[in-house]
């Protein structure tokens, strides 16, 4: 019987296999995952908006915000530095320097000392004499804006003028193959004894440009007030320059809300992939039901094994497919990480930590297996009372949908880690228990839910099988397709 | 022992009896005829034999065995409604076949190459299914069935749907299969093949036995029917049921002639003789097979 079980398997294993589909899907995911960083290196994908300053108020404001524009670009870096050397304990390359501090928002003072002490260049090659592998795999963020040079032409053009003479510069003709400028501040002639100053946007404005803005103005024109009001200069300049020094504690990276992200990474992976999977393998096993019936090729197999053993066969061989599809893929991350030296392992390792133990490996095979044979199930059924893939298209959408309408509620109650009574609700119903168990192992599920949720499924799938296999067997030979209601009735009848 | 045996078996589906009280046993090397219309319960008998379906009553046994899987190595079958998986290469189709009846794959294999090439299709072997003309896959089908040198061969109306060549081929195969010692059981509406190739027959009508027996013990169930060419009328005959005229009426006429049930032709002339009734004709006609079923289970057909 587990001889003739087997070779119905490995004839529907080796169809599916055969088809172009199966070709075209189990590459798929890798080659996107593979040409999604290499086509992103031809695409523009800055995020460095330019900004271009018209100072008609003699040069000090544009001086300032050129200034405040590049002390927030080189925070970012030391930001990113810090976090990096923290996370890979680089500290060690130089424990006084303002890079390897922790629990900390870099003052303005701060960032002005870290340029001085040579910037990036300067920490990187301390870092480079401890680990030069380290130091050549830091990138540093993108900048937020870059000040671009003003044509001398702008800088007198009449302020009733502008509008019209910066519009090729806001909207660049195609022609000219220039790049529009995202944004266009004019500081007026009259700016401290009037407030106000204008902004040309590209788009909608974002609101750190502005904040920015008011950041570098409101000092200055707070500085003349109380100069206007009789402050002596000097105590109105170091009024302005008063900050409160803000002591930041982070979680180690990898932990906190960053921890919970990267531990669900891979179960919701899983939880996809299986959906994905079992959608695709189970509709090529259907219509290759399908095609048994209409081609009217049962009878001659069933006078060789029997329905049981051709429907366990089909249902082995549907699991084989699954399994291999998700193992090539495992393979193919595996070799991405290997490839990209540890860029990507650095990612996956903290993703793996919740599912590292023989315990979560034992129990992701299971939900796996069994989530297979639930879905697989239903769909050797639908193949089994259809005559053509018109039949049975009926059956499979309602199915797929009710299978695959939870998975986005379901993805983003985990991302936010507030599980909530819809995902309890769901962990219970059979038809998601694999889904939901997967997707939650990252963000913690307790033993008992998933030991009760599994062993509800088991028992769910062994009566699924008894139930639909009595459809199945009764129908291999029909040739009329089945309603629902007759399907009811061949359930109750045993044998 | 019988290859094939059924005792009393009854098959029904809700209120209709399919198959009712059918016994009939086939022995190796006999080729065995299952004759009757559509719907005569003739699949669903054949099915109960491989085990597709269950009699509800009686019992079944299969080469010494019940009915069922661990039989597949020693059987061969042929459904009506055929078909073939259409992306498989002939050979795989046929080791796939073999493989299910417990051979191994490399026997199978070489089977497969020896059935391809006495078929004529040496030159198709790894030809996908849906690649080959309806004759040729309806060889391959053939093969997958006798790939494991059956000795029980059950062929549900083989002949439907095949060409003359093709059905040539299938009977010099059910003759090559009953000269190596395996009983061939085939269903069939079409009388010519029956009457070309079977041992014994059984007729069945509505699910039940009406005839079971040799070809000449069929025809001997029909009156015997004789031409003559008298000068007078045979009817005063002794034993002729009934006579008429055929032909041109003229000095001597042509006579169709029925004896009544079980009068001999022999007695039929030696009384001519005996009487000085001239003859100058004297023709036994032979009932065909064809007679035979009308005859016999016309009558049940239309009840």
């Amino acid at each position: 019987m587990f001889q003739r079980i087997l070779l119905v398997a490995a004839r529907e294993f080796r169809q599916i296999a055969m088809t172009r589909s199966f070709w075209l899907t189990l590459l798929i995911l890798p080659l996107i995952f593979a040409l999604g960083p290499i086509a992103s290196r031809f695409i523009d994908k800055s995020d460095t908006d330019s900004v271009m300053i018209i100072d008609q108020a003699g040069g000090a404001t544009a001086t300032a915000i050129r200034q405040r524009v590049e002390i927030d670009g080189q925070r970012a870096t030391l930001d990113a530095l810090a976090q990096y050397v923290r996370r890979h304990e680089l500290q060690r390359a130089d424990r006084a320097a303002i890079w390897a501090q922790q629990d900390h928002w870099y003052s303005d003072a701060e960032v002005a000392k870290f340029v001085a002490s040579g910037g990036l260049k300067t920490a990187l090659a301390a870092i480079g004499r401890v680990s030069k592998q380290d130091a050549d795999g830091f990138e540093a963020p993108d900048r937020d804006y870059r000040v671009i040079d003003t044509p001398p032409a702008l800088a007198n053009v009449a302020p009733a003028d502008l509008g019209k003479a910066l519009d090729p510069y806001l909207r660049p003709d195609d022609k000219s193959n220039r790049k529009p400028v995202d944004y266009i501040v004019l500081i007026p002639h009259d700016f401290g004894a009037s407030p106000l100053i204008r902004v040309w946007a590209n788009g909608t404005p974002r609101g750190s440009m502005m904040t920015m803005l008011q950041g570098v103005l409101t000092p200055d024109l707070r500085t003349r007030f109380l100069a206007g009001v009789g402050v002596p200069q000097a105590t109105g300049l170091a009024a302005n320059a008063i900050a409160p020094v803000v002591q930041v504690t982070t979680p180690p990276p990898g932990s906190g809300r960053e921890r919970m992200l990267i531990r669900s990474i891979l179960p919701l992976a899983c939880a996809y992939i299986l959906l994905m999977s079992l959608v695709l393998s189970g509709s090529w096993m259907l219509q290759g039901t399908v095609e048994e019936r209409s081609n009217k090729l049962l009878e001659a197999v069933l006078a060789c094994v029997s329905p049981s053993e051709l429907m366990y066969g089909k249902l082995a061989g549907t699991v084989a497919v699954g399994l291999s599809m998700i193992l090539t893929w495992m393979a193919c991350g595996a070799f991405a990480a290997y490839a990209t030296h540890g860029a990507i392992a650095d990612v996956i390792r903290p993703a793996l930590a919740p599912v590292a133990s023989i315990g979560s490996v034992v129990t992701i095979l299971y939900f796996f297996v069994a989530g297979y044979l639930m879905v697989s199930m239903l769909f050797l059924v639908i193949g089994s009372v259809s005559n053509s893939m018109r039949d049975a298209q009926g059956y499979l959408m309602p199915v797929i949908l009710l299978i695959m309408m939870p998975f986005m509620l379901l993805v983003q109650a985990v991302l936010r880690g507030t599980g909530g009574i819809a995902v309890e609700v769901l962990t219970w119903i059979p038809l998601y228990t694999p889904f939901t168990v997967l997707a939650r192992l990252g963000s913690g599920i307790p033993t008992w839910e998933v030991l009760g949720s599994g062993a509800l499924l088991g028992v769910f799938v062994l009566v699924e099988i008894l139930l639909l296999g009595r459809v199945f067997r009764a129908s291999l030979l029909n040739e009329s397709s089945r309603r629902l209601p007759e399907m009811l009735r061949l359930m109750r009848q045993p044998g | 022992m019988d290859a094939l045996r059924l005792d009393s078996v009854v098959k029904r589906f809700g209120d209709f009896t399919a198959v009712d009280n059918l016994s009939f046993a086939v022995a190796p090397g006999e080729v065995f005829g299952f004759l009757g219309g559509n719907g005569a319960g003739k699949t669903t008998s054949l099915r109960m034999a491989l085990d597709i379906l269950r009699p509800d009553a009686g019992s079944i046994s299969v080469l010494g065995s019940a009915p069922g899987r661990t039989n597949s190595a020693r059987l061969g079958f042929l459904p009506e409604e055929r078909g073939l998986y259409r992306s498989m290469t002939a050979i795989d189709t046929i080791v796939y076949f073999g493989r299910l009846k417990g051979m191994a794959a490399a026997a199978a294999r070489a089977e497969g190459h020896n059935l391809l090439e006495r078929f004529g299709l040496g030159g198709f072997i790894k030809t996908p299914v849906d690649k080959l003309s309806k004759g040729m896959a309806q060889k391959v089908q053939l093969a997958t069935a006798v790939v494991n040198q059956p000795r029980l061969l059950i062929l549900d109306e083989p002949f439907s749907g095949l060409d003359p060549v093709n059905q040539g081929l299938l009977e010099d195969e059910i003759v090559r299969a009953a000269k190596g010692g395996a009983a061939v059981v085939f269903s069939t509406h079409v009388m010519q093949h029956a009457e070309r190739l079977c041992d014994r027959l059984l007729l069945l009508a509505r699910g039940k036995k009406l005839f079971e027996g040799t070809q000449a013990e069929a025809r001997a169930t029909l009156p015997v029917q004789l031409l003559l060419s008298a000068k007078a009328s045979p009817a005063t005959l002794n034993g002729v049921a009934d006579a008429r005229q055929a032909g041109t009426p003229g000095e001597w006429q042509d006579w169709e002639v029925r004896l009544a049930p079980g009068n001999d032709p022999g007695d039929l002339l030696e009384q001519c003789t005996a009487q000085g009734f001239v003859l100058r004709r004297f023709e036994q006609r032979r009932p065909s097979l064809h007679e035979v079923f009308l005859h016999i289970v016309g009558g049940a057909e239309g009840r």
